[in-house]
């Protein structure tokens, strides 16, 4: 067993080896050193991706078929890593000095390998494993500021929802495996179920303890309230980062091992793909905190991803399902920068307002009035970032839900597209305001220079939403191609 | 120099990028970088042209941007000596303006080189949806420019009058856009690009003959609008209101032209489609004609070029029209005269800037004698003058002796003559007020109130004399003096190397019987008969006296009426835009206001009851999130249970 063995037959562990391996590192290296630990961290995570990202093309199964390496998986590896690296490079500077910043780096990088395994999991034992470490992780960073006291609560409902669904879920996946008696998901796919009670039960409680983490209506309750209390920063990467894991967990669950019984799952998806996207936009149209707007905007958002889920099963013609697949994902990696963005944009903010200690609660859209002139990039970063959210053309969001609708309306559900269009205008009100805010009311509070850290970060995402918008065509290719594995 | 064509339109945009940021801290503004990123782009236009000249061949490039548009460019015989000539000619301006925008702010430099990079981008684009996006960016920066000395309120209200009038034009060509597209989408649907240029052509035959003229009708609207064609030419003259080197590259190099090259690329679109041509011949002779009237009685020196601009901008399209019956050679008859008119365009005005800035005056009564203080600028403008009435040796006279001839041709293969003598009077016209301006500012007595005229600046004098040089020598060189009409044969063969662009099938298509019509030299000596008596009327008049000008110049004269109210264009327009477009954008007020602001309202508020309604689920309990999973959970699986 020498070395070369080993790489060639576990080489495609290499980016989650190395995270893990640096996670451990820095919580060593913090006893001592805790200026370079974020640097470390960025380091970790550059290292995986360009790993990752050499490997993109892999095809390769682990460990008796529990993991595959597989284009579906690469990409959504490369999403995880990218959000903790605009988490990372935002952190540096809000944990600057901050006594325990060796666990919180350890926390996320973990964090990112647990959904980095769901990404590759092949089993629903696998699956449900790396799906904790991915959660449990998260619960605690949630609750990272611990004087705060919002923070303390976000985590504990985090937490105690997130139990409640792990169960279910867990409830779900046993009665699969009492039906078919594997828990294989290449064996599960190639099953005929047979309708009954059970079966039923077991897709539903499948769906509802997924929906937790994709933050569907109405398993989404703790979103708003866990997302508004968080660290800024780790809201960005819950919303951006983690959430796509419970997609990914379903695209493999659901649409890839349960493929049989996507006659039932149809109705099931519709209906929460609607109230989902209806609801999170009404209720973001009257919220006064930005966080809080966001996370209804999430959800709205999961609801439009969703739609993919409810093309699939709806039609039959492959190249409608590469293209309802195909552009969940695309919307995924969008969704990644453009909500990460946004968080992390918002976070800045709130920085500044700390950091100038001036008193109020850090996320009111009242702060951000006329935040054009006291902090131009920030204001001009988050426009593009709502507009995106919005469905403007040029930047990322537009190509995105282009992707979706179409593929719903090619799927024969024009009834939903025109659902998700209306919503879609409806959204465009809140974002707009928010615009209006920064740019045409008068500043209220002299801040004092936007810091570096959080825009590089906040740069990042916006290279990324407008790249993806403006010029999104290798893009959607790369999409397509890794959608195919649905076909 | 093929694989640099590319960066052609991209120059002047880094140009325009770097003044625009960079510019305040630089020495004279920065101007010096536009110059040298349009120098790059002149020095590429021309080793391009070089290199695909001897094989004729098409330079083309195309990369993949989304979905059914592609980012790429078409570098033809066409779009070649177009690119030379708006880059070498915009350089020439470029130059002139770092003496004569001194000091007016690094704004001037920008948007003059963006103005560039935009009409370079209508040149070089091979679809027509790049076309559309540098056809609206030379849009707004005409607006920009025209309205530099926005504090004016006339250099404003001008700016406004050109974007909107332009804007009716660009509306059409958007229709025409939208019909070609719809057309490539029904009729090839295997098309990959369906508003590449090279796709459409190959498919025209594909289109019905009426939606052919139907786009291309639309397509010349859009012309129009541009070019100032009659009746959207009103906003021409008006823009003399910017700096007048603005005015020179609206006038030679970056606007104007733009919609005879529209008419001149989408060519092979005009000969299939009935009835097309024989519109653009009409149109172009009559605004030839109806301009060159209104410039007799101009006062400002800016306006007399400004509607012969007009005037010479209707001879091409004459020229594209006459395509009827002459076929491909018309687009390199009119080609040729869009080159030689842009030098002598560009010389004429920037011969005029020179004496605004000596004499601070537009007005061509107040000077007088200037001949004498200003030799360059007077000489040099003569030589524009005679290239603009059309006196041989100089570059006008060939150009326009083709189109004038071209148009003979066309009347008699088609048996309509109308067009031809409507071109032939206007010679008459254009040789009268062109030489009436000249001889009314540059000999006689100086009418100047106060102050001394001297002499410009080398850095404004060199670029005249290297624009006379080429309105002297141009057209000739290239067309008449060293064997034959070699740049007619070479644009004229743009379409040759391109497929589905067959002049024999395309005009059977458009109804046109292609013919070579023998024409008698006798009536080749008639347009240099009009320019000299042309010329000598106004000498007569303006310089001898003989008679005075007073007594035709009087607002008794009901001719003189006529003219100096442009046709009242006033009233008209007033009533237009007053009457008409006030009318309906009350009544569209009045729907939008009960109707689609009303729904909104409606909208808005359901909306925000419904939020606040679902907002009081969220109580922040967490029992309650709890209860919410299990009751969703069980209410999925009920219901899922009674659907199936």
């Amino acid at each position: 067993m020498n070395i070369e063995w080993i790489l060639s037959n576990y080489g495609v562990l290499l980016p989650e080896a190395v995270l893990t391996l640096f996670a451990f590192a820095i919580i060593l290296i913090g006893l001592k050193y805790r200026s370079i630990l974020g640097y470390l961290a960025f380091v970790g995570g550059v290292v995986s991706l360009g790993l990752v990202i050499m490997n993109f093309s892999v095809n390769a199964t682990l460990l008796y078929n529990s993991l595959v390496f597989d284009p579906l998986s690469q990409f959504f590896k490369v999403v995880f890593l990218l959000v903790t690296l605009l988490t990372i490079i935002a952190s540096l500077r809000y944990y600057h000095g901050n006594a325990h910043q060796g666990e919180y780096y350890f926390l996320l990088l973990i964090a990112t390998v647990g959904m980095m395994f769901v990404a590759s999991a092949n089993d629903l034992v696998s699956l449900f494993v790396a799906f904790e470490l991915g959660s449990i992780a998260t619960y605690v960073l949630a609750a990272f500021d611990k004087e705060n006291p919002r923070s303390i609560e976000a985590g504990f409902k985090y937490f105690m929802i997130g139990a409640l669904s792990s169960a279910i879920l867990l409830l779900g996946m046993s009665l699969i495996y009492g039906i078919t008696g594997t828990t294989n998901f290449t064996a599960l796919s190639q099953m005929s179920f047979e309708m009954s009670g059970y079966t039923l039960a077991a897709l539903v409680l499948i769906i509802a303890g997924l929906g937790f983490k994709m933050a569907l209506v109405p398993f989404h309750m703790w979103a708003p309230d866990t997302y508004q209390g968080a660290p800024t920063v780790v809201s960005a990467m819950l919303a951006a980062g983690s959430k796509k894991m419970g997609f990914v967990a379903a695209f493999k669950l659901i649409v890839l091992a349960l493929i049989a019984l996507r006659t039932e799952w149809y109705m099931v998806f519709a209906v929460i793909a609607v109230i989902t996207m209806t609801y999170g936009n009404l209720v973001a149209l009257t919220q006064r905190s930005l966080k809080r707007m966001l996370a209804y905007s999430s959800i709205a958002q999961a609801g439009y991803i969703a739609m993919a889920l409810v093309v699939v099963s709806y039609t039959h013609v492959d190249s409608v399902v590469n293209l309802a697949m195909g552009g969940a994902l695309f919307y995924i990696l969008s969704h990644a920068f453009m909500k990460g963005g946004a968080f992390l944009a918002v976070g800045t903010v709130g920085y500044m307002l700390l950091r100038d200690k001036i008193k109020v609660d850090e996320d009111d859209i009242d702060n951000f009035s006329g935040l054009s002139k006291t902090a131009p990039i920030t204001a001009f970063s988050l426009t593009v970032f709502l507009f995106a959210l919005a469905g403007i053309p040029l930047t990322a969001g537009f190509v995105s839900k282009l992707l979706i609708f179409s593929a719903a309306i090619y799927g024969g559900l024009a009834w939903l597209a025109v659902i998700a269009i209306l919503n879609s205008a409806l959204s465009l009100f809140y974002y707009a305001r928010v615009v209006k805010v920064m740019y045409w009311d008068k500043p209220k509070f002299d801040l004092k220079g936007e810091p570096t850290a959080y825009v590089v970060a906040v740069l990042l995402a916006l290279l990324g939403t407008v790249l993806l918008g403006v010029y999104p065509g290798p893009f959607v290719d790369v999409a397509m191609k890794v959608a195919e594995v649905f076909l | 120099m093929q694989e640099y064509a590319v960066l052609i339109p991209l120059l002047p945009i880094f140009g325009f990028i770097l003044t625009l940021f960079l510019g305040r801290k630089l020495p004279g503004q920065g101007s010096f970088i536009p110059v040298l990123a349009i120098a790059g782009s002149t020095i590429i236009s021309v080793g391009v042209l070089l290199e695909i000249y001897p094989s004729g061949e098409v330079i083309h490039q195309s990369w993949h941007w989304f979905s059914l548009i592609n980012i790429g460019i078409l570098v033809d015989p066409l779009a070649a000596v177009m690119l030379c000539m708006v880059s070498f000619v915009s350089l020439i301006i470029h130059i002139y303006s770092m003496e004569y925008m001194k000091g007016q702010g690094e704004r001037y430099y920008a948007e003059t080189s963006l103005f560039t990079a935009g009409m370079l981008g209508v040149v070089i684009a091979d679809n027509l949806f790049l076309f559309f996006l540098s056809w609206e960016l030379v849009g707004l920066c005409s607006y920009l420019l025209i309205g530099y000395w926005y504090r004016k309120p006339s250099a404003a209200s001008a700016a406004k009058k050109a974007f909107l009038v332009t804007r009716v034009g660009d509306v059409l060509l958007l229709a025409g856009i939208f019909i070609t597209y719809a057309n490539m989408i029904k009729f090839a649907p295997d098309s990959q690009y369906p508003l590449s240029l090279l796709e459409i052509f190959r498919h025209i035959t594909d289109i019905p003959p009426l939606q052919l003229t139907l786009i291309t009708l639309l397509f010349l609207g859009g012309a129009a609008g541009k070019s100032g064609q009659f009746p959207l030419h009103i906003w021409l003259p008006d823009a003399m209101e910017g700096p007048t080197t603005v005015s020179a590259l609206i006038h030679a190099a970056t606007m104007v032209t733009a919609g005879v090259y529209l008419v001149a690329r989408t060519f092979p679109m005009f000969l299939a489609a009935p009835y097309s041509l024989v519109v653009v011949a009409y149109l172009g002779a009559f605004t030839a004609l109806i301009a060159a009237t209104m410039g007799l009685v101009m006062n400002d020196i800016k306006r007399v070029l400004a509607y012969s601009t007009i005037s010479q901008l209707g001879y091409m399209m004459l020229a594209l029209g006459s395509g009827a019956i002459i076929g491909m050679a018309a687009v390199g008859i009119a080609m040729l005269h869009l080159i030689s008119h842009a030098f002598f365009k560009a010389l004429l005005f920037l011969c005029s800037g020179s004496v605004i800035h000596a004499t601070h005056t537009n007005d061509i009564r107040l000077m007088g004698g200037l001949l004498s203080k200003m030799k360059i600028t007077g000489y040099t403008m003569l030589i524009g003058s005679l290239a603009l009435a059309g006196i041989p040796i100089t570059s006008g006279y060939y150009s326009k002796d083709a189109i004038i001839e071209a148009a003979l041709e066309y009347g008699l293969g088609s048996g309509d003559l109308l067009p031809y003598l409507m071109g032939l009077f206007t010679v008459l016209l254009t040789a009268t007020y062109i030489f009436r301006a000249w001889f009314m500012a540059f000999v006689g007595k100086s009418r100047l109130p106060k102050g001394k005229p001297h002499e410009s600046p080398w850095l404004m004098t060199v670029p005249l004399i290297i624009l006379a040089f080429c309105s002297l020598v141009f057209a000739g060189a290239v067309n008449s003096w060293f064997g034959g009409k070699i740049f007619v044969e070479y644009v004229g063969r743009t379409f040759e190397r391109i497929a589905g662009t067959d002049p024999e099938v395309l005009s059977a298509m458009g109804g046109y019987h292609l013919m070579e019509v023998h024409v008698e030299h006798s009536f080749l000596i008639l347009p240099l008969a009009f320019a000299v008596v042309g010329v000598l009327i106004a000498a007569m008049v303006y310089w001898a006296k003989k008679p005075d000008p007073e007594s035709i110049v009087s607002p008794t004269n009901p001719i003189y009426r006529l003219l100096i109210t442009k046709y009242y264009e006033l009233p008209i327009i007033d009533f237009i835009s007053m009457r008409i477009t006030m009318g309906v954008a009350i009544l569209t007020k009045v729907v939008e206001r009960i109707f689609i602001d009303g729904s909104i309202w409606l909208i808005t508020q359901t909306g925000f009851l419904l939020g606040e309604i679902l907002r009081m689920a969220q109580s922040g309990i967490v029992r309650h999130y709890a209860t919410a999973v299990a009751l969703g959970t069980g209410l999925l699986i009920i219901g899922l249970w009674g659907w199936l």
